[in-house]
């Protein structure tokens, strides 16, 4: 049998910001698909009960999203660190990874080139996708919503970013690709050691090590 | 139709010799606050502009002939209902028939069909008993974004039963940035255009309807966030039974429509006369997701479908991983088989 070594991997606010963002986003998905299509879809009985929902389920994502981004920036001091991928990660590192992801992983021939641990858990590649997604897509999602909460107040940012046609087909797009996120992010959390391996410490925060 | 029998009538009537005086001379004097005090002037130009017109003052008043220097009211000769008839049988039936007369809402010598008013005007009857302070309050009770609300839903789309409407775009205008828009009057387009020929500022090929390429060139010309585009939800008519409409809490009524129910729109220019004409709006211009009418977007109903499109193909890609991946992950599951 292997010797399990066991890392603290990922700190409380963290698994907080994660699930309360997972169950925020899952909301407004399905929220927003009634308030798109309230002709084909309903979900919530009514129009309103989507709105009301879609907008609470958006303060939820954007203060979680606050949390998150204060606790990894100030906190704990790791936000570039974990999340921005290193010039070294970018010529090397994301090839490597997309190697071992797309052929050595299929073949069996070679372990995951990338070991996690707390100050370096992502390979080059989850950096990536991260990174696009939390610190670009995520705030923008936040911010075009924002505007359209607050359309009478802020009408004059909405003329002078074309009105709200623009705004909110944008946030629309947006909200596609952090949809198309989830299935990728999904599959991809389960290419663990085991299909699990991934899920434990986003929910327990103990990362399992196999011994090598 | 019954008034026009009463209108035959008191032609007749007045054609016998006794009321010589016609609504040329009516107007002689009473388009003149000066003449006849503030409380008795009936604006010339406002009134050539109303369906009344055409019967003359004569149809509802009679004076004598030495008016005004009778000492005597000019009497009121026939009402409203005599020749609305089933607008009286309606409103008089409904809840709010004991709440307002006819009068209160309209001014006979201003009187227009709602297609030549603006939005805003047809709020105006409403303002005096209701005001708008007060009914954003109470509306704001249940309807999300209640001032966009109602600056773009008349009160009477919601409270009249007719449901037959018309997207209809107004032209509001700022002179410095960061100001509030305020609905463009003649006046002003005149100025800004510089001719009598408000339209020009739209229908730039006077063609009398108006492209999706023409209202490209009016925000490019305006590009400096001086004149846009405001939409209304109008009636088209006004069923006269005013009171609250239980569909009419349902956002759906209006916010699920589908595409296809947002075609009809019109862009409505004021006239000299205080009405508005319309210019038909290129069908489809209300869908156009990056022309046409930026500042105008209904959700649930106004969505555009190649956006949508493009959504679906993204969210699609999302799946591409998972399943591609996937199925060689399944295929290859040997080769990860561990022995230790
Ligand atoms: C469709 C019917 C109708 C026509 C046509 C009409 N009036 Fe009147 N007018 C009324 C009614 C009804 C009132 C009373 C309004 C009220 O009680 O508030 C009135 C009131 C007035 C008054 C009193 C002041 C006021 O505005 O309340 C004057 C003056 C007057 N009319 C002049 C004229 C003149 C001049 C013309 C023709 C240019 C004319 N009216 C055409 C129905 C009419
Ligand atoms: C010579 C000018 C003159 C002409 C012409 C004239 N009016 Fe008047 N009218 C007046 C004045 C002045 C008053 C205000 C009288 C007053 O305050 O006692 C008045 C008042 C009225 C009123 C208010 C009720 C009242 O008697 O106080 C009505 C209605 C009216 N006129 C209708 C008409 C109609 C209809 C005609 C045409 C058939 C007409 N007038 C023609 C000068 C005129
Ligand atoms: C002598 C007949 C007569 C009287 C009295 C009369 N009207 Fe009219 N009214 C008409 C006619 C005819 C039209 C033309 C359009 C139509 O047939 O509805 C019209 C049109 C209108 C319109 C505009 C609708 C349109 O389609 O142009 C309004 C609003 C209106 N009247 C209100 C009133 C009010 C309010 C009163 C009472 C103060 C009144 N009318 C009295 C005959 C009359
Ligand atoms: C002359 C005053 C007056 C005017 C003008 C007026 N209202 Fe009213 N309205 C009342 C009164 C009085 C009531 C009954 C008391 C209340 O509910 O506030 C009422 C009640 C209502 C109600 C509630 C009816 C119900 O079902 O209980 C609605 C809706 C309404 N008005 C809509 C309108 C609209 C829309 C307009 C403009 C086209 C308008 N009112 C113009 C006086 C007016
Ligand atoms: C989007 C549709 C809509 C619009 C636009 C709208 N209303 Fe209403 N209004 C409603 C509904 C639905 C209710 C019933 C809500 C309730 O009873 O709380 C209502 C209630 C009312 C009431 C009764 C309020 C009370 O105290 O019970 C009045 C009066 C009224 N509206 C007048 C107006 C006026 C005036 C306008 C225009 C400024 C207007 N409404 C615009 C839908 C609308
Ligand atoms: C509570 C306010 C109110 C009252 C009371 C009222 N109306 Fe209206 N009416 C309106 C509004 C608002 C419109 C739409 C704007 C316009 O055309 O003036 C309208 C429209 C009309 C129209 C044009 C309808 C159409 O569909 O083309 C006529 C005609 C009319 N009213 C006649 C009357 C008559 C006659 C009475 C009295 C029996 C009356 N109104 C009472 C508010 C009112
Ligand atoms: C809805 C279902 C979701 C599930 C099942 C899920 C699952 C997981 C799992 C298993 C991990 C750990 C694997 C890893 O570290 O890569 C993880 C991490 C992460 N997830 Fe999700 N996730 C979901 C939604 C989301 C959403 C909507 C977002 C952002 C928009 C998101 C952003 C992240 C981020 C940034 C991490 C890394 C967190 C860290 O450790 O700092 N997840 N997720």
């Amino acid at each position: 049998m292997a010797m399990q070594e066991r890392v603290y991997l990922t700190p409380t606010p963290v698994r907080i910001w994660h699930w309360l963002n997972a169950l925020g986003f899952v909301t407004l998905i399905a929220s927003g698909v009634q308030i798109r299509f309230p002709d084909y879809i309903n979900i919530f009985g009514t129009y309103r009960a989507a709105v009301s929902l879609h907008h609470t389920a958006g303060i939820v994502v954007a203060v979680s999203f606050l949390l998150w981004l204060f606790y990894y920036a100030v906190i704990a001091k790791m936000l570039i660190k974990l999340y921005v991928p290193t010039a070294e990660d970018l010529k090397q590192g994301a090839v490597k990874q997309a190697l071992y992801y797309f052929f050595y992983f299929f073949t069996g021939t070679r372990e995951n080139p990338h070991h996690e641990s707390p100050t370096n858990k992502f390979n080059p590649m989850q950096k990536g996708a991260y990174v696009v997604i939390m610190m670009v897509l995520v705030p923008l999602v936040i911010i075009t919503g924002l505007i359209l909460l607050n359309m009478q107040p802020l009408h004059n940012l909405l003329v002078a970013v074309g009105g709200v046609r623009v705004v909110a087909g944008v946030h629309f797009l947006l909200a596609c690709a952090l949809t198309a996120f989830i299935p990728t992010h999904f599959y991809l959390a389960t290419l663990g050691h085991t299909p699990f391996a991934h899920f434990k410490p986003m929910w327990t925060g103990w990362e399992e090590h196999e011994d090598h | 139709m019954l008034c026009s029998a009463v209108v035959m009538l008191l032609t007749a009537w007045s054609g016998t010799g006794l009321w010589a005086m016609e609504t040329a001379d009516c107007l002689g004097c009473h388009n003149y606050a000066d003449e006849v005090g503030e409380m008795n002037h009936v604006d010339e130009v406002k009134f050539m502009a109303t369906a009344h017109a055409a019967m003359g003052c004569e149809s509802c008043h009679a004076v004598t002939e030495e008016h005004p220097f009778d000492a005597e009211t000019a009497a009121v000769v026939s009402s409203c209902e005599d020749c609305h008839v089933s607008i009286h049988e309606t409103y008089s039936s409904s809840v709010h028939g004991d709440s307002a007369r006819c009068v209160d809402c309209h001014n006979p010598h201003q009187a227009y069909a709602p297609v030549s008013l603006s939005g805003r005007q047809m709020n105006d009857s409403c303002d005096m008993c209701h005001p708008m302070t007060q009914m954003e309050e109470v509306h704001s009770r249940w309807l999300p974004e209640t001032g966009i609300h109602l600056d773009a839903v008349p009160c009477v789309t919601c409270h009249s039963s007719s449901d037959d409407f018309a997207i209809t775009l107004y032209l509001r205008h700022r002179d410095r940035p960061y100001t509030d828009y305020e609905l463009a009057s003649y006046a002003a387009l005149q100025e800004q255009t510089g001719t009598e020929n408000i339209a020009s500022i739209i229908d730039a090929d006077a063609s009398g309807d108006i492209s999706i390429d023409e209202l490209n060139e009016f925000y490019a010309d305006n590009g400096s966030h001086r004149m846009r585009l405001w939409a209304m939800m109008t009636p088209e008519t006004v069923e006269h039974n005013f009171t609250t409409f239980d569909n009419r809490w349902d956002c759906t009524y209006c916010h699920a429509a589908g595409p296809e129910n947002m075609q009809e729109s019109y862009v409505a220019l004021p006239q000299e006369d205080g009405t508005y004409r319309r210019l038909p709006l290129e069908k489809g211009a209300t869908l156009n997701a990056l022309f046409g009418t930026p500042d105008f977007y209904m959700v649930g109903a106004t969505r555009s479908r190649t956006l949508d499109i493009i959504g679906f193909l993204i969210i699609l890609g999302g799946f591409a991983m998972p399943i591609g991946h996937g199925t060689l992950r399944f295929l290859t599951r040997k080769n990860r088989r561990k022995d230790h």
